[in-house]
């Protein structure tokens, strides 16, 4: 009999201490779903870049990993960054990659990106900043 | 946090790179590196990542930054230990470490480091010896 039902957690991001605890938190909690190592590496990656931009450019925000069983078996990750930052204006340019405003490698969002399986942005300029990550588990 | 972990290894400095490595750190143990290879005239730093299973895109730059600085003191980079996961994950990102150079365990190190002492002082002797006619 398959359950369905989510475990979540929840991360209040200002400093680089807080997202190396979201992303170590986030790649157990994805072993504990099934996650082989590599795939739990990858979540703990995207964890660990979009924390870090928070830290780096709205100062701070808040992390929420899910890990979610539906009712036909299937599994997946989600990570949601939240920030009320100065938002990105060019949400296109930083999804293509290799652009940076902090002199980094323009990596992280495009990086990231690659991680997953589903992955979107969504950001107003002097508002805030929300980028949505999904993987699925493969068996 | 303990990355007290560099320590000299025959002709080697090793630097065990601890498992959670957060900002500060990864800064300090660069400097302390640098120090390292100064005091023990190091021409190899390995840096051993058999615990390291998360690596970012900040570590990828840390990598690469610290190599760039050995270079510019005779000294070279090389990775040791990278976990399978690691390794996938680094190249899915798109983190490219150009001019890094890894080796898949410690054993492998010490071989290259030993093979180059020996190359290292075939090359001596041939300079000290006789000028040819
Ligand atoms: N939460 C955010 N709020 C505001 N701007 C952001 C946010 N996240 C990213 N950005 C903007 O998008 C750019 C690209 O981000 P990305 O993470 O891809 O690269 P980076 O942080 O510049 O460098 P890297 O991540 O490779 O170290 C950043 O330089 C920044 O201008
Ligand atoms: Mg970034």
């Amino acid at each position: 009999m398959m359950t369905a039902g989510h475990d979540t957690l929840f991360f209040r991001i200002k400093d680089p201490m807080d997202v190396a605890k979201a992303r170590r938190e986030g790649m157990q909690m994805s072993m504990g779903l099934g996650f082989n190592q590599a795939d739990a590496t990858k979540i703990a990656v995207v964890i660990s870049e979009l924390g870090r931009n928070i830290v780096n450019y709205a100062g701070s925000g808040t992390i929420t990993v899910i890990a979610r069983s539906e009712t036909n078996g299937k599994k997946y990750m989600r990570i949601i960054a939240d920030d009320k930052g100065p938002g990105i204006p060019d949400v296109e340019r930083v999804l293509a990659g290799g652009y940076t405003t902090s002199n980094g490698l323009g990596l992280g969002i495009s990086g990231s990106k690659k991680l997953v399986d589903e992955f979107s942005i969504h950001s107003e300029v002097g508002k805030g900043t929300t980028v949505t990550a999904v993987k699925w588990l493969v068996k | 946090m303990d990355y007290s972990a560099i320590q000299k290894l025959e002709n080697l400095l090793l630097v065990s790179v601890p498992r959670d490595l957060v900002d500060d750190d990864v800064i300090r143990m660069r400097r302390d590196i640098l120090q390292a290879v100064r005091k023990y005239n190091s021409q190899i730093v390995l840096l051993d990542f058999s615990q390291v299973d998360i690596c970012d895109s900040f570590f990828g730059r840390f990598i690469y930054s610290t190599a760039q600085m050995t270079k510019l003191m005779g000294a070279k980079i090389i990775l040791s230990g990278l976990q399978d996961a690691v390794i996938e994950t680094m190249v899915e990102l798109g983190m490219a470490l150009p001019d890094v150079d890894a080796v898949l365990d410690l054993d492998s190190a010490l071989a290259l480091s030993r093979a180059q002492a020996v190359q290292g002082s075939l090359v001596e002797g041939a300079a000290s010896g006789p000028p040819e006619a």
